[in-house]
Formats: structure tokens, C-alpha cells, sequence
């Protein structure tokens, strides 16, 4: 798929990673709709892909509310008139261990509660599905090829204090292949899904915590620093090129290995 | 340039380049960019049209955007400002049909 001309949709398009994928397709020479909670965030991004030359809209709204995801993607084709590339940025972490226990006593003091667990299954989970669900729907209404993006992360394979995280993000990753199956089945071939499982990026999340709980971090990573949000967005951008890459989900993380040095 | 208020908001489309920009005038008189680059090659008269249909998607009748932006903080002491709940069956909701939302008139 060409980026040239194509159209691309980002959820959590305000900062991060959603702000890198939005201003690395627009360098391409894509047009942008940005979705974010945070009209702050929609205005400066907004601001600065005029800056660039670009063509762009941007969304306030809730992936997690089906009324918000059909508004976003009907602005989407109100301002483009059509619908290419939808990446799934938009997500959050309510960390947490599932049980705490009472040092003196041993018994159980407190455990996670549906505040820490629900918001979670809501963005992450559900907030994906039904962003690329509509999004999918326009491009198979309309006829035009299309690459669906998931945002998982290597804590797919699970992370102790990120339960409700970890669990979305495993099936943030599973979606492509399930998707691509559904897709055959129904004749769809027009249209491709991949996630991508970012390991440790530098987002304002994390350059912004503490400096020595970051550098533990980091003694961990292969690479010896973060991951740049513009290098999940070339990932991105190279699988929206390359139509071989389809129904997988690609880490992109600089080489995060457990302590004792194996890859996770 | 050309005005037009929609849902008590005004909006302005600006001619940039080969394209249209749309701004949004905030409660503090300052104008924040809805879109900019848009409809490329068209009039003024089309790209006004096109402008609200956009403007009605991203908007839609019953939702005022609150938020740090505007006038309305989102908190007030404990106190969270929301907007509505616009998957409420009692929602009036805007008048597009698709087979994942439908119209509630």
C-alpha cells in the first residue's frame, strides 16, 4: 500500500506513540485524523501537521463508547472521504498487584478492585475492537484497501503488577490472526491487520518517572535505551508498505530480556 | 474567509494554501484548529458546505466539548464536569444511521 495519499485514522493520536504515528504518516504525505481525550493535546498535534504541510482533523472523543468510535470514523471519511490506515494507539495502565498482603500479618490487606481493572478492559480491549471494528466497516463499505493496526507490548507475555494490562495486551496481539481468519472466511481481501508490541518507548509516561527506577529499566534492554516513538512508527509505516506483513505481531523493543539475559 | 455557528459554537473556514482550514472560536475569544488542509481544489461556497457536514460529525447536536480548553474545568474540587452520556437510550442523537449506531430520534 502506498502512504502517499492514503488516509490514516490514530486513536491516543494527542501524544506518544499516536502523536509519532500521526506525524510520520503525514511526512509521508498521508492525511490525518487524530483521536485523543485530551483537546489540549488534538489542538497541538492539529497545529503542528499544518505546520507540516499536512491534511488533518482531529477528534475528541472515547474509544470506548460505540457511538464515539462511529462519530470518529464518520468524521474520518466527512473530512477525507475515505479510510486507509487505522492504528489503535489509544491505551492505559492502572498498575497494580492483584492481592496485597499485610507484612505483619500475612493475610490479605487490600486487592484490585474494578477502578484499576475495568478502565483498563475498556480503552485497551474494548476501545480497540471497537475502533477497528468501525474502521473495518467503512473499508469494506467503501472498497478501499486497508491495514488495521493493533498497539500491543512485550508485556504480552506478562508482567507482575500489570494483570489487567498484560491481559489486554495478549489479546491486542492474538487480534491480527484472528481478524485476517475472518476476513478469509468472509472473502475480505482488501485489507490487512498487524499489531505491534512496543517494549519500553520513551513516551512522556516513562521519561518522565524516576530517573534511577528508569535506568533499572534499561539494564535490561539489549539496546541501552528506549525505544523512540518514531521507530514504532517506521514499524508501522514499513508494514503499511510491505502487504507480505499480515496477521502477526511485531515487537519492536530494542531487546528487553529477563535478568538472567534470555530474550522475553 | 467565511463564519457559520453551529451548536452554539462559531467556526471559521479559511482558505490555507490549496485547502481549507476550520477553526473553532473558544469561550475565550481565542480559535483553536478543527482541521486544517481540507477539501483541496474546492470553492468557497462547496468547502462551507463540506465544513459543517465535518463540523456536524466531529459535534454532533447535544454535546458541547468541556474540558481544560475551555472555559469548564473538567474537575471542580472532587467534583468531575462529564458530558453526556451519549449511549443513553433517551440520547437524541445525530441523524446518521450506520449498522453499529443506530439513529435514536
Amino acid at each position: 500500500m502506498e502512504i502517499k495519499g492514503s488516509v490514516v485514522l490514530v486513536t491516543g493520536g494527542g501524544n506518544g506513540i499516536g502523536e509519532a504515528v500521526a506525524k510520520y504518516f503525514a511526512k509521508q504525505g498521508a492525511s490525518i485524523a487524530i483521536v485523543d481525550m485530551e483537546q489540549k493535546n488534538i489542538n497541538r498535534v492539529v497545529a503542528d501537521l499544518k505546520a507540516m504541510g499536512a491534511e488533518a482533523i482531529g477528534v475528541r472523543a472515547n474509544v470506548t463508547s460505540e457511538a464515539e468510535t462511529a462519530r470518529f470514523v464518520q468524521a474520518t471519511l466527512a473530512a477525507f472521504g475515505k479510510l486507509n490506515i487505522t492504528v489503535a494507539c489509544a491505551g492505559i495502565i492502572r498498575d497494580g498487584t492483584m492481592l496485597t498482603l499485610d507484612k505483619e500479618t500475612g493475610k490479605v490487606s487490600r486487592k484490585m478492585g474494578l477502578d484499576k481493572w475495568a478502565p483498563v478492559i475498556d480503552v485497551n480491549l474494548t476501545g480497540t475492537f471497537l475502533t477497528l471494528r468501525d474502521a473495518a466497516e467503512a473499508m469494506v463499505n467503501g472498497g478501499w484497501p486497508g491495514l488495521l493496526v493493533t498497539i500491543s507490548s512485550v508485556n504480552k507475555c506478562g508482567q507482575v503488577g500489570q494483570l489487567n494490562y498484560s491481559a489486554t495486551k495478549v489479546a491486542d496481539a492474538l487480534m491480527p490472526k484472528i481478524i485476517i481468519g475472518e476476513f478469509m472466511l468472509r472473502g475480505i481481501r482488501n485489507i490487512r491487520c498487524v499489531g505491534i508490541a512496543p517494549g519500553y518507548t520513551a513516551t512522556p509516561l516513562l521519561t518522565g518517572m524516576n530517573q534511577d527506577a528508569l535506568q533499572a529499566i534499561l539494564k535490561d534492554v539489549h539496546l541501552g535505551r528506549l525505544v523512540e516513538p518514531e521507530e514504532i512508527a517506521r514499524t508501522i509505516g514499513h508494514c503499511a508498505e510491505n502487504e507480505a506483513i499480515n496477521a502477526t505481531t511485531i515487537e519492536v523493543t530494542g531487546g528487553l530480556c529477563y535478568a538472567g539475559g534470555i530474550a522475553k | 474567509m467565511s463564519t457559520f455557528k453551529y451548536n452554539d459554537t462559531e467556526f471559521a473556514v479559511t482558505a490555507a494554501g490549496q485547502g481549507w482550514d476550520i477553526t473553532r472560536t473558544l469561550p475565550d475569544g481565542s480559535a483553536a484548529l478543527v482541521g486544517t488542509g481540507l477539501f483541496a481544489g474546492m470553492g468557497p461556497a462547496e468547502a462551507q458546505i463540506r465544513a459543517l457536514a465535518l463540523v456536524k460529525a466531529i459535534y454532533p447536536v447535544g454535546i458541547k466539548v468541556v474540558g481544560p480548553d475551555v472555559a469548564h474545568p473538567n474537575m471542580i474540587g472532587d467534583l468531575r464536569i462529564v458530558g453526556p452520556d451519549v449511549t443513553h437510550p433517551n440520547f437524541i442523537y445525530w441523524d446518521k444511521d450506520s449498522a453499529s449506531c443506530p439513529a435514536q430520534l
